[in-house]
């Protein structure tokens, strides 16, 4: 199968998808409620849609296509409002966070759909250690070499996104002493990483080809890659987000990631190189282990910094790309968590030395979850 | 007696008794039987158990008189307040408040199986008394199978929940209609307005003793670690406390425990998590309590009619639990098919039956033995084949994994899951 054509997309627009824990409200553990959920969903008129994900304790909701942040919030809002009353009546709770911090991962079942039970063939017991739950956040390219550079660029700004959206510090019931252990899970499988440093779509195309000779891959799904293209939607999926613990931080994160796309596409700041992912990996580990307290290491100079100097840096960089999308305030509300060095991995962290109970921290991240 | 054998009988009487002893092995031999029957069938260990107690009631091996008195009915009912007291901590009464049609479902399924019970054994020609309190006993289903069963299979999911939820206020309503029903009778006023205000004293002074029980325990888990192993004698200690204490004021202490873990899941919102240490001690109780419940069944006398009226109940029972959820389920945000497992779920009917069958003897030796004697075949039978149907319902509807994936894991605890 040869690479599909990179389809038609209105720039800068913007998709969000959340994968969501569904817990029982006995000990909060993950609990295999996904199908009760799905059938009750159905019944209400929502924006995007409602899917199910590899296990059956998740569940993945989506926006439809948006044209600003605000749209993406009321969207994901009223999905919310709709998974909580769903919730309320089947007696669980649906909870943000990119890890469930004591779910025993072999105790997870496949969710029945040929899919996934392919991949749990192929994978193995990694296929259950994915009951890992992340935010994906699509932004519309005006054409297929717009969308390489724009991917290009964002691969900077990974970092940045980790430490920001970090809300998986506990695994297996265990701190870890990462902001996102989350993406060490991801990390197992052979086709994650970053995508091949190349700006045409014809030189991907190549890439593609050679892919598929192998064997390795039949199609764009079977990349795991921090960020990838998605030809049929005419976007960038950037993938390295935790899900937050409010959808107000996930709509605001994307917001962060529509004002860099039109940074980029307007003024070109850059010319990604091979070069730039030599510190690709280093800058990811510093992000996923001390989150917004991380070195950077910015990969044009070589300069070392602290992360949150250059986030700070960033958002005024982009204050006039954010302003011209009315996104002002979704840089606003980072700013401040990032002021404080706030994140929700740290919320997690001091919830539980209060309670000592992860059972109990899962309870007031779902009550967070739901407050309007 | 044989001169060789002389001496050590006049030791055991010096100890405990030889009574215990046998006890003693009884539990070993179904903790090791229940732990086989899970690793070579995948079937619930408390078959093993029950076959156990089952075997040892029917050859007369650590006999226990029946109806049950003393340490045995005090250790009955201890291991049942334990489960009751989880299974209330389980229950939420804000759920019935987003979603009501949960409790329509409980109040038509106990009515409709009394009833039912109650129409089939009139047909059969048995006595009103004895109809009424039988139908009374079989509105109980059993959370303690069902709890068991889910923590052997590690069972998770709507099913599961649901017929804990359905068989803990099967099991409120029939613990305090049955225990004033056998006060009535006991009394020999069985007149209407004396039925409700024997109710309305048992449920009263449950409610204040459980209410008290709540309190405490609310109390301890402010100074105790959740999960320490202190916070597990606690625990078991005040239940213990409550237990000996209920009865003689009035109330069950069965009910007491269970409304004390619904009263305390209202008011302590903390997640429940069961002390991993508490696990083990409660095990051993429980293992006890199945041993008692099918060895003292295991005594009833199978004659013609009794066996026709065992079945009948059983079928009209089942029928009734099965119906009502078909009928009630879609509204109640399950599917058909959860329903049908669901209703099948509610089949076993185990220790509380035996500790209300149990009470009517004491209550009326005429109406008791009666009630016995179609009790106890029909507790039998549940606590056999329920432990077996539970087992396969939550196998099918894969909130359960299939006992061979399982196989692998079988040497870790299964005790509390929770860190």
């Amino acid at each position: 199968m040869s690479l599909e054509a990179f389809g038609p997309s209105q720039p800068l627009t913007l998709g969000v998808e959340l994968e969501l824990q569904l817990v029982n409200t006995n000990d909060y553990d993950l609990t295999h409620y996904a199908d009760d959920m799905l059938r009750l969903m159905a019944r209400h008129k929502l924006p995007g849609s409602v899917v199910p994900e590899m296990t059956a304790g998740m569940i993945e909701i989506s926006t439809g296509v948006c044209g600003s942040w605000q749209q993406a919030l009321a969207e994901l809002s009223q999905i919310r409002d709709a998974l909580v009353q769903c919730a309320d009546k089947l007696n669980i709770a649906v909870v943000g966070g990119g890890t469930h911090p004591f779910q025993q991962w072999h105790q997870q079942r496949i969710y029945d759909r040929p899919r996934f039970h392919q991949l749990s063939q192929l994978y193995g017991y990694l296929t259950k250690q994915f009951t890992i739950f992340g935010q994906h956040v699509h932004v519309g390219c005006p054409d297929a070499d717009t969308a390489l550079y724009t991917l290009h660029c964002m691969s900077r700004y990974i970092p940045h996104f980790i430490a920001l959206a970090a809300s998986s510090p506990y695994v297996q019931g265990q701190d870890t002493a990462f902001d996102s252990a989350r993406l060490n899970s991801v990390f197992a499988f052979p086709l994650s990483g970053r995508a091949p440093c190349v700006l045409t779509w014809d030189e991907f195309g190549t890439y593609f080809d050679k892919m598929t000779r192998t064997g390795v891959v039949k199609s764009m799904k079977d990349f795991y890659w921090d960020i990838r293209p998605k030809p049929e939607y005419g976007t960038i999926e950037v993938r390295v987000f935790d899900t937050p613990l409010t959808v107000q931080r996930a709509a605001a994160l994307a917001g962060f990631v529509q004002s860099l796309a039109a940074w980029f596409q307007n003024d070109r700041p850059f010319i990604p190189c091979e070069d730039d992912y030599l510190v690709y990996s280093y800058n990811r580990f510093q992000a996923c282990r001390f989150g917004l307290e991380a070195v950077y290491v910015d990969p044009a100079s070589g300069q070392h910094m602290p992360l949150r100097d250059h986030l700070l840096a960033t958002f005024e960089q982009l204050a006039p790309h954010a302003s011209a999308l009315d996104a002002g305030g979704a840089l606003a509300l980072l700013r401040a968590e990032v002021q404080k060095g706030r994140n929700d991995a740290r919320w997690l962290r001091e919830r539980q030395a209060q309670a000592r109970l992860l059972g109990e921290v899962i309870r007031q991240a779902a009550l967070k979850f739901r407050a309007p | 007696m044989d001169p060789l054998i002389a001496p050590w009988s006049e030791a055991l009487q010096a100890g405990p008794g030889p009574l215990t002893l046998e006890w003693a092995l009884v539990l070993a031999v179904a903790a090791l039987t229940g732990h086989l029957v899970q690793h070579f069938t995948g079937l619930p260990k408390l078959i093993g158990y029950a076959v156990v107690g089952a075997l040892a009631g029917t050859v007369g091996f650590a006999g226990a008189a029946w109806p049950l008195r003393g340490v045995g009915l005090y250790l009955l009912e201890l291991g049942i307040a334990i489960l009751l007291f989880e299974a209330g901590a389980r229950l939420s009464l804000r759920w019935f408040r987003h979603n009501p049609m949960v409790l329509v479902q409980s109040l038509v399924e106990s009515t409709l199986t009394f009833a039912a019970a109650y129409l089939a054994l009139r047909a059969l020609g048995v006595d009103l008394p004895v109809a009424r309190a039988l139908s009374m006993v079989a509105v109980a289903a059993s959370p303690a199978v069902l709890t068991r069963v889910v923590s052997d299979l590690r069972a998770s999911g709507p099913v599961t929940d649901r017929a804990i939820a359905l068989a803990t206020l099967n099991t409120l309503y029939a613990l305090t209609l049955g225990t004033a029903m056998l006060r009535t009778i006991a009394r020999g006023d069985t007149s209407l307005v004396a039925s409700l205000a024997s109710t309305a004293a048992v449920l009263g002074v449950s409610l204040l003793v459980g209410v008290l029980l709540a309190a405490l325990l609310a109390g301890a888990f402010r100074l105790l670690q959740p999960t320490s192993q202190d916070t597990a004698i606690v625990i078991l200690a005040l239940i213990g406390a409550c237990a000996a204490v209920t009865s003689s004021l009035g109330g069950s202490a069965p009910l007491a425990t269970l409304l004390a873990g619904i009263v305390l899941k209202q008011f302590h919102p903390r997640p429940w998590v069961w002390p991993r240490q508490l696990g083990t001690a409660s095990s051993m109780l429980t293992i006890l309590m199945f041993v008692l419940v099918s060895s003292m069944a295991a005594q009833a006398n199978w004659g013609g009619a009794i066996t026709w009226a065992a079945l009948a109940l059983l079928g009209t029972r089942l029928a009734a639990k099965v119906v009502t959820l078909l009928v009630t389920g879609p509204a109640s945000s399950l599917s058909l098919r959860q329903s049908l497992w669901v209703g099948v779920a509610m089949f076993p009917m185990s220790a509380v039956a035996l500790l209300l069958t149990s009470q009517f003897v004491v209550a009326s030796p005429t109406v008791g033995a009666q009630v016995a004697a179609i009790a106890l075949p029909v507790i039998l039978l549940t606590e056999l084949l329920g432990a077996v149907l539970v087992g396969g319902a939550l196998v099918h509807v894969r909130e359960a994994e299939r006992p061979s994936r399982q196989r692998g894991d079988l040497t870790t605890d299964d005790g509390g899951r929770t860190p």
